[in-house]
């Protein structure tokens, strides 16, 4: 059963034989990937997940929710494609689709860009919510770039979320920074733990947190773990996501993530290993 | 007596304000001054546990702002340095709004009297908890790292800085030398342009930090670390010395640098 007004908004014009009613529609999923600590990598992950999903030919859409110091867009290499963002359409000073912008390897990947001279106050939380509902009915994923703290910011980027994905890197203070935002999200919230920036060496010297301390006090469903490695930072500051390099293992780590959010990849995550003799004589590539 | 009234801010986080905060300030206490570190993340301290002090805190600012406590009662010694270093630490269980700017520049010039550093650990971010840590300080020492995520932050934040007339010094934190040599990184000079900001320190990435943050142990306090010796020299470039940059193992790019801003 649907009613006239979703027969006359929906399909009626265009789609003669529709499969389902757009209300019965499967929704998108909405992850938004968070740390209350700064600089442990919420971007990085947010466009290397994203380009990972994206690759696999799911149409996915990543919301930078940093208003006032956006940086995915620079993550993704797509800086100078930005012409509307988030505020512009929350405000109606742009379609939606005007604001998303395209990106350049992986077709089904789109970006919606904060604004960098606002402030996340500007942004209503109510009209963020009813946007990303909006995008849920049109992608797969809707990925959320949350800004560091607990603030206006935080609020905004969670509000539209039933999943998140907590970045945590080995270190006492990102540590107790993910356990309050985890407080924070409450019941309401599937959430997993992908531990960021491991530097194996250190943790069999004993100088570093292990995977296994840093979730006996999270106790998180484990995501996956990711080598702390200059590839990360290269391709950072390059713009271009080092889960679209097929021959890296951090890449590769990547896509791994991305399978266990799709539910195609059902293998346990891999701790990264020690870089070996060989690995340091030809500087990591292989 | 008034003393100085430092913030230590980035917009980007995890950059490294907490840790330059604390290493900082033991080096200035270790030199013989009164250091006070005020915690201005409201609801995700850290300052605390990177000095290992966080067993001991008893009131907050937020306690001391709403006068359920004394400024006094507040402030933790940290025994290793005599009487010379504590810290006003951040509630936990509490947000940035339950401080206003007024409340936080009252404090920090409460503090001003007590001693010859006031150094804020501003929290990421410009909203807020920035305007909060802001409001108090005279001087802002902004850290980066060389990455363009963080300079863009940086350059954002220092705009603001600009707009309250607060002089501006650049730490430019987690350089890799031999990054910068293999082009994978922006050498300082590079971050120095992007900024055109006064250049305080350049602190290598460097593994004791992770070991020693873990361990609520100031690496100022490890001799035999490099960073101990850089961060004294940063505390000597604060008031007022001029000490040579340290050569990070890349002759040729900072001999360069140095030839022109030394001295």
């Amino acid at each position: 059963m649907h009613t006239s007004s979703q027969l006359s908004a929906g399909y009626l014009r265009e789609d003669p034989l529709p499969a389902a009613p757009p209300a019965q529609q499967p929704r998108g999923r909405c992850i938004v990937v968070t740390s209350g600590k700064g600089g442990v990598g919420k971007t990085t992950t947010t466009a290397n997940v994203g380009v990972a999903l994206a690759s696999t030919g799911a149409r996915v859409v990543l919301i930078d929710a940093d208003v006032g110091l956006r940086n995915l867009d620079i993550v993704l290499g797509l800086e100078a494609r930005v012409r509307h963002h988030v505020l512009d359409v929350l405000e109606g000073k742009a379609e939606l689709d005007d604001a998303l912008v395209s990106d350049k390897r992986v077709p089904t990947l789109k970006l919606l860009a904060a604004s960098q001279t606002r402030e996340k106050d500007d942004v209503d939380t109510t009209a963020f919510h009813a946007m990303v509902d909006q995008l849920r009915e049109r992608f797969d994923y809707v990925l959320i770039d949350c800004p560091a703290g607990i603030e206006k910011g935080f609020q905004n980027a969670i509000v539209g979320a039933d999943e998140a994905i907590i970045v945590c890197t080995p270190e006492v203070s990102a540590v107790r920074d993910a356990d309050r935002v985890v407080g924070l999200l409450g019941d309401r919230v599937k959430i997993t733990l992908i531990v960021n920036r491991l530097r194996p060496a250190l943790v069999r010297r004993g100088k570093m947190l292990s995977v296994d301390d840093v979730n006996a006090i999270l106790r998180l469903p484990l995501l996956g773990v990711i080598a702390d490695e200059p590839g990360v930072i290269v391709s950072t500051n390059k713009g271009e996501p080092i889960a679209l390099d097929a021959a890296s293992p951090t890449g590769d780590a990547y896509r791994k993530i991305a399978g266990r959010i799709a539910g195609t990849d059902t293998s346990t995550p891999e701790i990264p290993r020690e870089a070996s003799f060989l690995d340091k004589l030809f500087g990591g590539q292989r | 007596m008034s003393a100085r009234r430092i913030v230590v801010t980035s917009g980007k986080g995890g950059v490294g304000k907490t840790t330059t905060t604390a290493n900082l300030g033991a080096a200035l206490a270790l030199r013989g001054k009164r250091v006070v570190l005020v915690d201005a993340d409201i609801g995700l301290r850290n300052l605390d546990l990177v000095l290992g002090l966080e067993k001991r805190i008893v009131f907050d600012i937020v306690e001391v702002v709403e006068g359920r406590c004394q400024l006094r009662q507040a402030l933790i010694k940290d025994k290793r340095f005599g009487e010379m270093l504590s810290v006003l630490p951040a509630a936990q269980t509490r947000d940035k709004t339950a401080v206003t700017e007024n409340q936080f520049a009252k404090v920090i010039d409460d503090l001003a009297e007590m001693c010859d550093y006031a150094i804020i650990d501003c929290p990421a971010g410009i909203e807020h908890g920035f305007r909060n840590a802001v409001a108090g300080a005279r001087e802002a020492i902004v850290v980066t790292t060389p990455e363009v995520s963080a300079i863009r932050d940086a350059d954002r934040v220092i705009g603001k800085l600009n707009e309250r007339g607060l002089p501006i010094r650049l730490v430019i934190n987690r350089i890799r030398p031999d990054m910068v040599r293999s082009g994978d990184m922006l050498s300082v000079e590079d971050v120095c342009e992007i900024l055109s900001a006064e250049l305080l320190g350049i602190v290598p990435d460097d593994e004791d930090v992770i070991d020693t943050t873990n361990r609520g142990e100031p690496i100022a306090l490890r001799a035999e670390s490099r960073l101990a010796g850089i961060y004294e020299k940063i505390a000597r470039r604060l008031e007022g010395e001029i000490v040579p940059f340290t050569q990070l193992n890349a002759p040729n790019f900072l001999s360069r640098f140095l030839g022109r801003k030394a001295g």
